[in-house]
């Protein structure tokens, strides 16, 4: 446990390093930033074992080290105020570890290949350094302020990568509208941290807050909103609806970081953040939790749908990726730590795997748009393989790894919720098969559509080549860590659900009702995209134009960025007028200019009085004199 | 023992002299004379009422000798300023020497 400061450090390190020094160092020091995020990586090994050693079959002694940061008395209460920078470890914790350190080890290897040759090489080593370092950070701290700390520097960084090729407008744009629109939540976060602070037992320490509002510290109405203001913070960060829209903007960045982004460091913060104050959501009225799983579901329905009509690789997969975030929340707002933990684990995987393959398909055609691509499984096969293992991962076919997780998820919300979700849930399966599947033809198979594109492809080199390869083997296998047997093989206790847990572990069992209605819905979706799209997709275009008003409605993304546009330019910017000239006609005319006017006209005329003529001066003093004297007079009477 | 009122009276006779001859004299030697009445005319309210309040004491009494060689003092500063005034500018009114001003 004492080596965990470590694992955000050495990354943290290299930032620094590569900050200063980075352009002097050979290849601008992109060998400095792999390490350290292999340092990480390996590090997260006897951390785990640590947490390991330390079990007592039931539950897990957190490991928690910490030093002081801040510490001053509170004027007038007579208690201190104390920052710690902390860091603490439990399973969750470690899933984490595990997710970010090996996704950003791979994205960077592959960044190598990917960025060769831009003109700010060095550069975007040294902010996925700091981006590592940052998630690691956030996901390590034990308070709730340090967790904020790094949370806002998650957001700086994915600004500064989203808009690494801000000479496009286009980028520069989504740079400004991800941090924004993240910002709209962090606010939330923020709010809710205070609150929390504000009536709590005087720390930020997550667990001492926990353990205070299951004592029932809390007036329940009052945690309720703090943990629904803290909601709105995971609501920005994991692209949740309504505040969604910065996400598929985001694949304005170089695609290794919308990789990265996607599955490591930046949208899955809000899950981790929901799932470690998870308690807290359970102390606390019950519609907090439903209010997580209806913004869920909400989430998978509505980018789901957007996925079938977007026609960019990147987008598609983007909206994919906001599909299984909205799955991690119905997880979550089910109170399903595990069945969550387990689907953010292996989406880790496939997302990356399938940015990755997007890349690559990327880097080698020089196009993104599927209707200009296809045919391109002939002159890639390696990254077509992949790719297929990603698309089929997301879809949840047996017996890849988004398969279990998946089943999970719908076991808990067929068991814990309404009908309903259940049902919403396995239709979404069906479109997230015809999407994906959309995708995969549409990329990889058939007639290509562009001559040039595909003439232009080609496999990248190993360094492209190797990093798929490694995930495409984790997204296939990493579900297997559901069995106990496999659990145990690894040195866990069971399975995942007995290694992260919120109050007792699970079983796993296999749920073959469940199993089978999933199976038969997504390869369903999946056959269907199959006919729909195949050879020149003509049976499509044919759905497409019969339903023509609801295609514009997908393709417009609901109308949802036009709405906030209306609002920002209507309403927002209208009230801001009237503050601006607020602001320039009383506060600035009136105020400061006025008083500045005041100081000067009266000094011009009073100056006047000034005579230089003694006779005038006497005159005043005598003058005054007598004035005062009748004044004194009249007041003793 | 003759009232002392009447010394009162007399002090602010001369007060008052004093500071018409300041409001409405121009030369400052005539000024600077006027100034003296007004302090001698404090001086004797000091004596006067040294001697009819507090006998004992000479307190009052040594504010007026205290009045006397002040104003000697600031007579001779004074009508040394007038004197560089007249040699360096050829004037002796007050309402002439108005440079101290905006």
């Amino acid at each position: 446990m004492d080596q965990a400061w470590l694992i955000p450090a050495i990354p943290a390190a290299a930032f620094a390093i590569l900050l200063i020094f980075g352009p002097y160092l050979p290849r601008k020091g992109d060998w400095l930033a792999i390490a350290a995020i292999g340092a990480s990586f390996i590090l997260v090994f006897p951390v785990l074992a640590d947490l390991l050693d330390q079990a007592d079959g039931t539950t897990y002694v957190a490991g928690e080290k910490a030093w002081e940061w801040i510490s001053f008395d509170l004027a007038g209460v007579g208690e201190k105020f104390e920052i710690e920078i902390g860091f603490y470890v439990d399973p969750i914790t470690i899933v984490m570890l595990a997710v970010v350190t090996l996704v950003a080890l791979m994205v960077q290897v592959y960044s190598i290949a990917y960025m060769k040759g831009d003109s700010r090489y060095g550069w975007y080593f040294t902010v996925m350094s700091l981006f590592a370092a940052s998630m690691l950070l956030l996901v390590l701290s034990n308070n709730l302020l340090l967790l904020y700390a790094g949370w806002e520097a998650v957001g700086f960084c994915s600004f500064l990568l989203i808009g690494f090729w801000w000479e496009k407008r286009s980028a520069a744009e989504a740079a400004k509208k991800a941090f924004i629109t993240t910002r709209i939540g962090d606010v939330g976060l923020l709010i809710g941290i205070i609150m929390l602070w504000l009536e709590g037992p005087n720390t930020f320490n997550i667990q001492e807050i926990i353990t205070f509002a299951e004592e029932g510290g809390y007036d329940n109405t009052y945690l309720t909103g703090a943990v629904l203001l803290m909601f709105m913070g995971a609501l920005g960060k994991s692209g949740q609806f309504p505040l969604h829209v910065w996400l598929p903007d985001a694949m304005e960045g170089p695609t290794p970081v919308s990789a990265l982004i996607h599955a490591a460091t930046m949208v899955v913060a809000g899950v981790y953040l929901v799932a470690r104050m998870l308690p807290l959501f359970e102390v606390a009225d019950p519609i907090a939790l439903d209010v997580v799983l209806v913004v869920g579901l909400t989430t998978v329905m509505i980018s789901a749908t957007m996925g079938l009509a977007a026609t960019d690789i990147k987008r598609v997969i983007a909206y994919s990726t906001l599909n299984s975030l909205g799955l991690m929340f119905v997880a979550l707002g089910s109170s399903a730590v595990a069945a969550a933990m387990l689907y953010l684990f292996v989406h880790g995987f496939f997302k990356a795997l399938l940015f990755l393959g997007a890349g690559s398909v990327i880097h080698a055609t020089k196009e993104q748009d599927m209707n200009r691509l296809g045919g391109l499984a002939a002159k890639m096969p390696i990254t077509a393989a992949v790719f297929a293992i990603g698309t089929l991962a997301m879809i949840g076919i047996i017996p890849l790894s988004g398969f279990w997780a998946k089943d999970e998820v719908l076991v808990f919300a067929k068991e814990e919720q309404n009908i309903i979700v259940y049902l919403v849930l396995l239709s979404s399966l069906v479109i997230t098969g015809l999407y994906m599947t959309r995708l995969f033809v549409r990329t990889f198979l058939f007639a290509p559509r562009e001559q040039a594109a595909y003439d232009h492809a080609h496999e990248g080199g190993l360094l492209i080549t190797v990093p798929l390869l490694i995930l495409g083997l984790l997204a296939t296998v990493g579900g297997f860590v559901v069995f106990d047997e496999v659990g145990e093989a690894l040195g866990f206790p069971g399975g995942f659900a007995q290694f992260v847990f919120l109050n007792e572990a699970h079983e796993f069992e296999f749920h073959l009702d469940t199993a089978i209605t999933s199976s038969v819905l997504a390869g369903g979706g999946a056959v269907a995209g199959w006919i729909l799209w195949q050879n020149k997709a003509e049976l499509a275009a044919r759905i497409r134009d019969r339903f023509a008003p609801v295609s514009t409605l997908l393709s417009n993304r609901y109308y949802i960025d036009e709405i906030y546009q209306f609002v920002i330019d209507r309403i927002v910017l209208g009230l801001g007028s009237i503050i601006a000239w607020f602001d320039r006609v009383v506060v600035n005319d009136g105020g400061v200019d006025g008083s500045a006017k005041l100081g000067y006209f009266t000094g011009f005329e009073a100056k006047f009085l000034q005579t230089g003529r003694l006779p005038n001066y006497a005159l005043a003093i005598v003058v005054g004199i007598l004035v005062l004297s009748i004044a004194m007079l009249v007041t003793q009477v | 023992m003759i009232p002392i009122d009447n010394f009162l009276v007399l002090s602010a006779i001369l007060f008052s002299l004093g500071m018409y001859g300041v409001l409405v004299r121009r030369n400052a030697v005539l000024i600077l004379m006027s100034v003296e009445l007004m302090l001698q005319a404090v001086a004797i309210n000091f004596v006067a009422f040294a001697v009819y309040l507090n006998p004992e004491t000479f307190t009052g009494l040594i504010f007026g000798i205290f009045v006397i060689v002040i104003a000697a003092a600031e007579v001779g500063l004074a009508l040394a300023i007038i004197l560089r005034l007249f040699r360096n500018r050829q004037i002796s009114n007050v309402d002439e020497a108005d440079l101290m001003k905006w």
